[in-house]
């Protein structure tokens, strides 16, 4: 059980950091590399939807409880971002996700993404995820 | 100009995909999914698909605009995607993006060009997930400002 609020594997290769993971709030880190620009020396959007899906996963797992999520995991069913602004290489990104609703089959999540330099928001996403049925199949394909 | 009229960004190389195919506004990339690529479910993290979709419209983007994108980088304002089913370890994945053909796409006085992506299983190609893309073209701005470090694309929001 120890493990099961802790990051996921792709955002621990790309240098994510879990910064905070409370009750209704999670809140991740990243410093830019180079590794994480296009070829236009800007961070990619990518890493945004990437941290932007991993805060918000983690966010409802933690009003939803580790023991309901697991036995009925949730997943990613549709997601929006705009990217208002852009980060390179040496600036430090936080990403905060909150609830908007947690419902019996779908909840409903936004996220926002702050570059510390001038302390601007960057980006803007609202992630929807399914949340299978506690006696469902997906829960017990699972097992 | 010589050599291919693409790049793909260091971190989808990063990421571990491959440019397969990179055509008039069209882009294929694979990966194959490794234990790197999951997320908390061991499943394929939903962040690899939407980098790579991100990617395929910015790559074919970018051989369209050949030269042009030097000077005036173009930059994704907005994505949504839609998730289908899940990817997982071993699976060979491929992205195939599309810049919207009749859409603009950098000419001048342009500013925004418009694509979509889909990424799907092989060999049975079940679609893994669908993505819509929005992309802003910077202003123009002096050729120098092409070197260096790129302070990058300032779309307006």
């Amino acid at each position: 059980m120890q493990q099961q609020h802790a990051q996921s594997a792709f955002v621990t290769y790309i240098g994510g950091r879990l910064e905070e993971w409370r009750d209704g709030y999670v809140r991740l880190g990243l410093t830019v590399e180079e590794r994480h620009t296009n070829p236009h020396g800007v961070m990619h959007g990518g890493v945004l939807t990437t941290l932007m899906d991993e805060a918000l996963g983690g966010v409802i797992a933690s009003v939803r409880g580790l023991d309901d999520m697991w036995k009925a995991p949730h997943a990613t069913v549709d997601m929006n971002v705009s990217f208002l602004s852009n980060a390179r290489t040496g600036d430090e990104i936080t990403i905060e996700g909150a609830v908007l609703k947690v419902g019996r089959s779908v909840a409903f999540a936004e996220a926002e993404a702050r570059r510390k330099r001038g302390d601007v928001l960057i980006a803007k996403g609202r992630f929807t995820f399914v949340i299978t049925r506690v006696d469902g199949r997906a829960a017990a394909e699972e097992a | 100009m010589s050599g291919p009229s693409y790049a793909q960004a260091l971190f989808t190389e990063f990421i571990g995909a491959r440019v397969e195919r990179v055509d008039e506004g069209t882009c294929l990339l694979s990966l194959t999914v490794e234990p790197r690529h999951l997320d908390r479910r061991s499943g394929l993290h939903s962040g690899v698909l939407t980098s790579l979709m991100d990617a395929t419209i910015g790559i074919g983007l970018g051989y369209l605009r050949r030269d042009e994108v030097r000077h005036r980088p173009h930059a994704t304002i907005e994505m949504n995607a839609s998730f289908l089913a899940d990817g997982r370890q071993g699976d060979e994945i491929e992205v195939e993006g599309r810049v919207i053909p009749d859409g603009p796409y950098g000419r001048q006085g342009r500013s925004i060009a418009f694509g979509e992506a889909v990424a799907r299983r092989r060999p049975d190609g079940e679609v893994l997930a669908l993505s819509r893309l929005t992309f802003a073209i910077a202003a123009h701005r002096h050729p120098s400002a092409a070197q260096g470090p790129s302070p990058g694309p300032e779309p307006s929001p």
